[in-house]
């Protein structure tokens, strides 16, 4: 009996151990990143471009935020609406058909795709194929097919949430199934739809892999198209790094990517815990 | 009753819809293609075996070998070891989470996971090559600290947190009546929850690794900065490597459209794509199984 008691302390405090874990490694992320990079990070260093010779080792980096910016847009301009959309069929039209199983495995699997896979495909397809070159255009694209199945599950998982009595009583006074849609079901899965938004836009803006293939360069003229290639901040936090430009500024452009991303995830939390209208 | 028009919306919006998520599944399969045709002169000269099995990665050379057995090797390795050391931890942090965490701490450590997911992976990937690595340099006195191992450490971090909502979700399903029933067996709880709740959540708990192994094997950025991209056969988990996706990534940009070695990167791409495509195709089988059975 006594063995057991000790048998069972012991599990009791590995599961506590493992739980804490988790909170020490967050922590210690935001601490060392905090120490590191807080001295480097400055009103200059976020409205300055990089200068120095290699480029990045004095400056700022201001166009790399504008740059990721810019491609955060065009990927949620070109994903939301047929996410969207996709999101409505899956949850109200498809009923419980095989199509919808076969269109749920799809987005599952998008959802897997690796995102240098996806940087691949869209530098043959947009950079090659259509003639885009190494571009914003390119870049963004990429970064939409990526967000799209997020977009999909976040705004399909908020429309199912929301009370099906509303369904139920739309049905039965013989208001049509968009009208109820229109009227009920989206306003009430709203925050949830946004937050899934904010989510993608905050995974769209750190992803490194298909930029760095399809838009992403080390420095950028002062012209500014869609055909043109953008600095983007964890690109540049890739080269400051691994071409040993400035370990300072790396730090603080890591400490400003974890702090923007932060502050998305902690808004997109909050819109979730809103209530949608009329619930 | 509905008038006409109404009806006739109703019908178009249905419609749109329809057209709209057939053309998202189109893209998947487009990919697939689209990859295939890119890589397919590779596949016909050298086989099947010649670049999967294959440990000869030398695109330029005369004739150009795109053998990517040794990024396999890397890859797998990386993923493996990532696994090892995060499933204990995860699987302790879920329990932790759904039996034993008092609400309140349960409350901060929730959203603390929605975060560590939200850190990009280049973040990850620099603090292991600017901590971890220089740490094995200074400690180990290895010339360099660049190894697989130091990835998969990385990865560990990586992907705890989908371990951790995953099996938690999946400890919380197991029905009520089974904790109350044990309990009034007076039987301890850490008890109750490795011999009861555990089995009963098994498939979600497999499942929760599989989501993992898919989400390591095709992570890029981390395993880029860390794992050292030598391009020899791994004979250690403490020896450099060069995983696929560092390949991609790393070589991309300097291969000629259309060359071989082009058509080898996109060939890695295929196979990369088509292993992880796999593992959520058996996951979603396994999901299935649960619910109808």
């Amino acid at each position: 009996m006594k063995l057991r008691r000790l048998i069972d302390g012991l599990w009791i405090s590995l599961f506590w151990g493992a739980g804490l874990l988790i909170l020490i490694i967050l922590v210690s992320i935001l601490g060392y990143l905090l120490y590191k990079g807080g001295p480097a990070l400055s009103f200059e260093f976020i409205t300055g471009s990089p200068s120095g010779f290699p480029l990045g080792t004095e400056g700022g980096v201001y166009p790399a935020i504008k740059g990721t910016s810019c491609l955060v847009l065009i990927a949620i301009l070109s994903s939301a609406l047929p996410g969207f959309l996709t999101a409505i069929y899956l949850a109200e039209y498809a009923g419980q058909s095989k199509l919808k199983e076969l269109f749920s495995i799809t987005v599952q699997c998008m959802a897997g795709v690796p995102s240098i896979v996806t940087g691949l495909f869209a530098y043959a397809l947009f950079v090659v194929h259509f003639g885009f070159g190494i571009s914003l255009m390119a870049g963004g694209l990429a970064l939409g097919i990526m967000i799209f199945p997020v977009i999909v599950v976040t705004s399909r998982d908020a429309l199912l949430a929301v009370n099906n009595q509303f369904r139920t009583v739309g049905t039965s006074l013989g208001v049509s199934r968009w009208y109820i849609l229109r009227r009920v079901i989206i306003p009430q899965a709203m925050p949830g739809i946004l937050s899934g938004l904010l989510l993608a836009m905050g995974y769209a803006a750190g992803a490194t892999a298909p930029i760095m293939v399809t838009a992403a360069v080390v420095s950028v003229g002062s012209t500014t198209s869609l055909f043109d290639p953008v600095m983007a901040l964890p690109y540049h936090l890739y080269i400051l790094f691994s071409h040993q430009i400035s370990l300072e500024n790396a730090y603080g452009t890591a400490l400003l990517l974890v702090l923007i991303l932060l502050a998305i995830n902690v808004a997109a939390m909050w819109i979730r815990s809103l209530k949608g209208k009329g619930a | 009753m509905l008038n006409r028009r109404k009806q006739i919306a109703n019908a178009c919006v249905g419609m749109l819809c329809l057209i709209v998520s057939s053309c998202a599944v189109l893209l998947l399969l487009a990919i697939v293609v689209f990859m295939l045709q890119e890589s397919w002169p590779v596949w016909v000269s050298q086989g099947f075996s010649g670049i999967a099995f294959s440990t000869n990665w030398n695109p330029l050379g005369d004739p150009p070998l795109t053998g990517i057995g040794t990024m396999i090797i890397s890859t797998l390795w990386v993923a493996m070891g990532g696994l090892f050391i995060a499933a204990p931890i995860g699987f302790c942090a879920a329990i932790f989470l759904a039996e034993f965490a008092p609400p309140r701490l349960a409350d901060i450590i929730r959203p603390v996971l929605n975060i560590l997911t939200g850190i990009p992976s280049v973040v990850y990937g620099f603090l292991g090559a600017a901590v971890l690595v220089s740490f094995f340099e200074v400690n180990f006195n290895m010339a360099s600290g660049e190894s697989l191992f130091c990835a998969s450490l990385i990865l560990t971090v990586m992907v705890l947190p989908y371990i951790v909502a995953t099996s938690e979700a999946a400890l919380r399903a197991v029905p009520r009546e089974y904790r109350q029933t044990a309990l009034a067996l007076g039987v301890s709880k850490p008890y109750l929850t490795l011999k009861v709740l555990v089995p009963l959540a098994k498939k979600g708990l497999v499942g929760a690794l599989i989501l993992a192994f898919g989400r390591a094997a095709g992570e890029t950025m981390a395993v880029l900065m860390v794992a050292g991209n030598v391009l020899i056969m791994p004979n250690s988990w403490f020896s450099k490597g060069e995983p696929l996706s560092a390949l991609i990534a790393l070589e991309l940009g300097s291969a000629e459209v259309g060359s071989a070695h082009y058509q080898g990167l996109f060939a890695a791409g295929l196979v990369l794509l088509i292993f992880v495509m796999a593992i959520n195709l058996g996951l979603a089988f396994i999901r299935r199984d649960k619910k109808t059975g």
